[in-house]
């Protein structure tokens, strides 16, 4: 099986805080990997490295066996990397189709057109609806994104992240705020598309990471106290530790 | 004049204005790390404050109780337009802000102009601080020096206000986890309140001793909006530190311009802000932090 | 399908007055406007009106920056001025009979200094970008008040020539004419205006747009953000620059003041008045104040309260401007 991204002494810190801590990790394609570890732990700032959010303080990131450590992020999107936010990060004032649309022509090009309608792309405007339907948002296209219901707007972030033709997906708590049934759904979704990427999560939500995650790699305090499979991960020690200790 | 003497004088002038530019400076930065207001009518406020002092000294007043009720002036004023201005608009995006500022700017500049006219004025000096006192060949003027001793003992009230008062300390606390203060219970009106009458009071303390350094003009507070800008970003938006290594070096710089090439001493100044935000967007120290 | 994609690509309510009903509009305002000169001969109307189409312009085209990209500029009106003085320089020392040479100069002049300007202040985010503006701005003001030998320092550029209009040989009007002036600078301002529709309408424009609303989303979808606010500010600036040299043509002088802080208020103004986003609109924010500041000239003494004021009042009670009334009186017809 193919590594789609790897990283390798890995660090990031801030000031006096060592946020990553020499992490090695290797994502491979097709499969559903999620990051946890408790509120702290540097999930987040690793995925923020990886994806040109922040610069490594050192440390190496490698796509396909390319050096992209500190690349800007537009850059690392054309490569096939996408992802989404924490905080839902959406273009507000703009339609739900729109949101998309711009995602895929960013990928597909046509951003040099000037003297065309923006409607009138007819291959990106195609993809855009695969995708609104693919994540089930096909009915509320016509929507201004910031009337959406929050459980709606993850989904249309997860959407815009995959207008992207990424090969692999880091989503940051996609579940948060989601009532139980938007959870399920987005979880069965996300599961689905390790079809055709390989999928990061970070999540708190056990019940998901449990159910759908291939393999898991636990953080705490910046570095990685445990990695592989749900069962294994549920009946380690460290892992219990980290959670309900003391830090 | 001897070569030591000017050295004396150009190094002594620049202290001079870096000193009011920092407390200009500090002034915006404490208001924009606390409300996310960029207030571009903080020069005028600034201006106001020299005119208050001249207004005050014209009645009769000494100087230096014209430079402690004049601040507490502008206080009051920049409190009346918190609350009915810009409060309102303050969780609407930056471009409102900043707009609304740049209004207010206009108007107390109009303000200015309707209650004081368009003529220079100036601020009667007591006796003793028109003299000037010898240093190293140059003849400096006591005022300035006063200014310095002002300047610093400013700065020192600031920092124990900021570090050991109890306001102070949640003011400090405010700029870097707003979330947080709320959540203690702590209004956040009063914070936006207390940052704005600072930064006011600040603003009011320069402008008093700016008085008899430089002319009181209507247009005085754009040149140094501007000028603490630069300072500001150079310095690091946030960063006090910075804001202190970049008024020293703005202050010696816009001496040193305008002793050789008096026209575009602005001019450079502006570019060197300009590059400085250009390429080392962090400012000098690289703590501040741009949105 | 690609109905449904046009209607789906717009973002608001789905109130929007149909296309047609527009076009109509639009052609009637044109004829209107063009119709006008011949109707109100009076030159100073006549004037007016030309000027306010200028600043139209130059309103317009900071509605392309702010309202589009999401960059504000607090100094724009520093690029029709430094169009404005190329163009007038052009026309004195160089060739005083050559019209569209004397404009394409203004405008290649303004780009080329636009550019580093430009790539200097992208490199920040809005506030630092609003900032740089400003102080850009001042440095351009200082320059052109100091440089007596070049521009005339406070005295301004005087004397400009007024060349012939002419296209492909022919002679159609005379520049110094008000109403051949006026017809001039319609046509220019309605073929910018159409041009940077269809631009800002395009793939291009939405670009614009998603930097507008999110700049880090924008670049975490494989959007060059510098790169394109960057386009999006040389296009304004270029915008800004034809207004300059309608702007001179018109008056054959130009004084630092239309390149001061003030200035650079109004047309912040204009397009808080006419409303963000809509294009049309500052151009008609752009009539109300130059309408406005003549009528309250005698007044220029407190102008400046009267601007600050306004601006406090605009930015606090109708900050979606001229082009928002609509969404007032709708709300109101339906209660």
């Amino acid at each position: 099986m193919t590594t789609i991204l790897r990283t390798k002494g890995l660090h990031k810190h801030f000031g006096g805080v060592l946020a990553v801590n020499d992490v090695d990790a290797e994502f491979k394609a097709n499969r559903l990997r999620s990051i946890i570890g408790p509120n702290g732990a540097g999930k987040t700032t690793f995925v923020n490295v990886i994806t040109g959010k922040l610069p490594a303080s050192s440390g190496t990131v490698l796509f396909e066996d390319r050096d992209i450590t500190n690349r800007p992020p537009h850059r690392l999107v054309r490569l096939g990397i996408c992802r989404t936010f924490q905080i839902t990060s959406i273009f507000m004032g703009l339609t739900v189709y729109e949101n998309v649309r711009i995602a895929a022509q960013s990928e597909m090009g046509g951003s040099f057109r000037i003297f065309s309608a923006k409607q009138s792309l007819k291959s990106v405007n195609k993809k855009t609806w695969e995708i609104l339907d693919r994540l089930g948002l096909t009915d509320k296209a016509g929507v201004p994104s910031n009337n959406l219901a929050h459980g709606d707007q993850r989904l249309l972030e997860v959407a815009m992240a995959l207008a992207g033709d990424p090969k692999i997906l880091f989503l940051d708590e996609p579940t948060a705020g989601m009532s139980p049934a938007e959870t399920e759904h987005i979880a069965r979704l996300i599961k689905g598309l390790t079809d055709t990427v390989a999928v990061v999560l970070i999540e708190h939500d056990m019940d998901v990471v449990m159910s759908i995650s291939d393999e898991i790699t636990v953080l705490n305090q910046g570095s990685i106290i445990a990695e592989g499979p749900p069962r294994e991960i549920q009946e380690n020690e460290l892992v219990k530790e980290a959670y309900l200790g003391h830090a | 004049m001897s070569t030591i003497a000017i050295v004396v004088d150009i190094l002594l002038n620049s202290l001079v204005l870096g000193g009011v530019l920092l407390i200009v400076a500090i002034g915006l930065n404490i208001i924009y790390g606390l409300s996310r207001v960029m207030n571009l009518a903080h020069g005028s406020l600034y201006a106001l404050g020299a005119y208050a002092g001249f207004t005050l000294v014209a009645t009769g007043l000494n100087f230096f109780v014209a430079l402690l009720i004049a601040p507490v002036l502008i206080a009051v004023v920049g409190l009346i337009i918190e609350r009915t201005i810009i409060a309102p608009v303050r969780k609407r995006s930056i471009v409102y802000t900043l707009i609304l500022t740049y209004g207010l700017m206009f108007f107390l500049d109009g303000l200015i102009k309707y209650f004081w006219g368009n003529e220079p004025r100036f601020i009667e000096l007591p006796e003793f601080m028109r003299q000037t006192v010898p240093i190293l060949g140059t003849h400096y003027p006591v005022f300035r020096l006063v200014t310095l001793v002002i300047t610093a003992a400013a700065m020192i009230g600031l920092m124990l206000f900021l570090g050991k008062t109890k306001l102070g300390v949640i003011l400090r606390a405010a700029s870097t986890i707003p979330e947080m203060v709320s959540c203690l219970g702590i209004n956040m009106t009063f914070v936006h309140v207390g940052a704005f009458a600072l930064g006011c009071i600040l603003a009011g303390i320069a402008g008093v001793i700016s008085g008899p350094l430089y002319t009181i003009d209507p247009i005085m507070g754009h040149e140094m909006l501007i000028s603490s800008f630069v300072v500001i970003v150079i310095g690091g938006l946030g960063s006090l530190r910075g804001a202190v290594l970049a008024a020293l070096l703005i202050g010696l710089v816009q001496t040193l311009a305008e002793f050789f090439i008096t026209d575009l001493a602005m001019v450079i100044v502006y570019m060197m802000m300009a590059l400085i935000l250009a390429f080392m967007p962090r400012g000098l120290l690289g703590e501040g932090r741009f949105e | 399908m690609s109905k449904m994609d046009d209607r789906m690509s717009q973002a608001g309510s789905g109130k929007k007055t149909p296309y047609r009903l527009r076009i109509v509009a639009l052609l009637i305002l044109v004829a209107c406007l063009a119709l006008f000169p011949f109707v109100v001969t009076n030159r100073f109307y006549i004037s007016l009106v030309n000027e306010m189409l200028i600043y139209g312009l130059l309103a317009m085209s900071l509605d392309v920056l702010l309202g589009y990209t999401g960059l504000l500029s607090f100094m724009h009106n520093a690029y029709l001025g430094i169009g404005a003085y190329v163009v007038g320089l052009f026309l004195i020392h160089i060739s005083p009979s050559s019209l569209w040479l004397a404009i394409l100069a203004g405008v290649a002049a303004t780009s080329i200094i636009a550019l580093p300007v430009g790539w200097v202040q992208v490199r920040t985010g809005g506030l630092a970008f609003a900032l740089l503006t400003l102080a850009f701005g001042m440095m351009f003001y200082t320059i052109v008040w100091k440089w007596y030998d070049l521009t005339g320092g406070d005295d301004g550029l005087m004397g400009v020539p007024h060349p012939d209009i002419h296209l492909g040989g022919i002679v159609l009007g005379h520049s110094g004419s008000p109403t051949a002036m006026y017809l001039l600078t319609l046509s220019m301002v309605l073929i910018c205006f159409l041009v940077t529709w269809r631009i800002m309408h395009s793939p291009f424009g939405a670009v614009l747009e998603a930097i507008r609303e999110n700049e880090e989303r924008a670049s975490f979808v494989g959007i060059n953000v510098r790169r394109y606010k960057l386009y999006g500010w040389m296009y304004a600036c270029m915008l800004a620059s034809v207004s300059g040299g309608l702007f001179i043509l018109y008056r054959g002088y130009i004084g630092p003041t239309t390149m001061s802080a003030f200035a650079g208020a109004g047309v912040l103004m204009m397009v808080l008045v006419g409303g963000m986003g809509s294009l049309w609109g500052p151009i008609i924010g752009a009539g109300i104040f130059i309408f406005i500041q003549d009528y309250i000239s005698t007044m220029t003494e407190h102008w400046e309260l009267f601007v600050g004021m306004v601006v406090i009042l605009l930015v606090l009670f109708m900050p979606r401007g001229f082009v928002g009334l609509g969404d007032y009186v709708t709300r109101f017809r339906k209660e």
